[in-house]
């Protein structure tokens, strides 16, 4: 368990400090997902892809949890993931790293702030919408147009 | 939900980062439990999430977090779903008698036992259903890769295209335009257009059955045998078509149509 920690530990931490942007309240996301691997190994499946992977959306849907006061949603993290690949190794996260950030800075910026808001503050679509005074039509396409864009990026 | 009742892209990114209210949550997630293509598009969609999350700049851990958590987990040792039916410690009722106070934590015990084997069963259901998914995500792997490489012949530069036509006719200008209205998706190729005057471009029109006004669905240029490709440019999802059309624009495009109108086509519906 402590070489899983060592090895997801600070991706973990990172989504949620982003997130959260408090070190005390991303260091409890944490702790509290390492936490509930270790008591029930299966929260995580081989089928559900990368377990790096799993873990930052798991992460990522914890801190939106806390950061908008809600009830966890476990349904939401009980999916398989279509895997980006593996990233057992720093080397391999850290290119995989890169690659998604050179992704996201060539994206139009209204992709990227509306992608921000949905995944980062954990706004929905209509709350977007309000916030930037677009369309929510536009909103939704955006967002589509980002993942499809990304998706692309890791299938070619 | 699209036309043909599964549920959009759009909507299946709002589920997984929980953008949705709790009663479209919950339709999601019950069309979810027969509906192996939104499943697999879900994957797909959690995927690309993953991928944002892992974009985040490395930050350290706070100095003593790997000590805490080693203290916590050596303080309690992992237990399996299957193990917790072992702690239910069966009521003795030859005991004495005692007060309500008393059974409140052994009615909870009993409940949260039944949770557990109720949350067990479930997890296993789920696990082999997981798996049976992971074999129909490889089989649509190996679609969409067939699908990319009929992609890659109809967009790549180097493929050869010829008009057919009938007699010894020069072939005119022509293009084909594919779209899907629910998912805004549109795959446009050109054959034998003319060239274009310097700052000019090719624009695609999508023309509202409602009546609204024509939606730019993309600039594009043909290459030095008149041929061109416009492939799933950005539109929004749920345009029902009447017509298509293409006209002469500004290389940087217009708001609405300039005539003549080059080439058009009705849908047909």
């Amino acid at each position: 368990m402590a070489e899983v920690f060592d090895r997801y530990g600070r991706a973990v931490y990172s989504v949620a400090l982003r997130i959260l942007k408090d070190t005390g309240h991303a260091e409890d996301v944490m702790q509290e997902i390492f936490f509930q691997i270790w008591r029930n190994s299966d929260s995580f499946v081989q089928g559900r892809g990368s377990l790096g992977a799993w873990l930052v959306v798991v992460a990522r849907n914890r801190s939106i949890d806390l950061l908008r006061r809600r009830k966890p949603v476990d349904s939401v993290d009980d999916v398989i993931l279509a895997s980006p690949g593996s990233l057992a190794s720093e080397v391999e996260h850290n290119s995989m790293m890169e690659k998604v950030q050179k992704v996201l800075k060539d994206l139009p910026a209204e992709q990227q702030r509306s992608m921000e808001l949905a995944f980062f503050e954990g706004l929905s679509h209509s709350e977007i919408a309000e916030r930037t005074g677009d369309p929510l039509g536009t909103v939704k396409t955006r967002i589509r147009l980002a993942l499809i864009t990304l998706r692309k990026a890791f299938q070619s | 939900m699209t036309g043909n009742g599964h549920n959009t892209q759009e909507e299946l990114a709002s589920y997984a980062m929980q953008g949705l209210p709790p009663e479209e949550s919950a339709s999601i997630r019950a069309h979810l439990q027969t509906c192996v293509p939104c499943r697999t598009e879900l994957a797909q969609v959690c995927g690309d999430l993953a991928l944002l999350g892992l974009a985040v700049e490395q930050q350290p851990l706070p100095e003593g977090a790997r000590e805490r958590f080693l203290k916590r987990i050596a303080a309690s040792p992992a237990v399996k779903p299957q193990e917790k039916l072992a702690e239910v410690t069966p009521i003795d009722v030859k005991t004495r008698r005692r007060g309500p106070g008393f059974w409140v934590p052994w009615v909870s015990a009993a409940a949260m036992a039944i949770v557990a084997i109720s949350l067990g069963v479930q997890n296993k259901a789920l696990n082999d259903e997981l798996n049976d998914e992971s074999n129909m995500v490889k089989n649509l792997a190996a679609q969409a890769s067939r699908a990319q490489q009929v992609l890659e012949v109809l967009t790549a530069p180097s493929a050869q295209r010829v008009t057919l036509t009938e007699g010894k006719a020069p072939a005119q200008p022509s293009a084909r335009a594919t779209y899907l209205p629910d998912r805004g998706a549109l795959i446009l190729l050109a054959t034998n257009l003319k060239p274009l005057p310097e700052g000019k471009a090719y624009e695609l029109w999508v023309i509202p059955a409602n009546g609204k006004a024509p939606v730019p669905a993309g600039l594009f240029h043909p290459d030095a045998v008149g041929t061109a490709t416009l492939v799933l440019p950005p539109l929004p999802a749920g345009i029902a078509a009447k017509a298509f059309g293409v006209t002469i624009e500004k290389a940087s495009g217009a708001d609405s149509p300039t005539l003549p109108i080059i080439l058009s086509g009705a849908t047909g519906s």
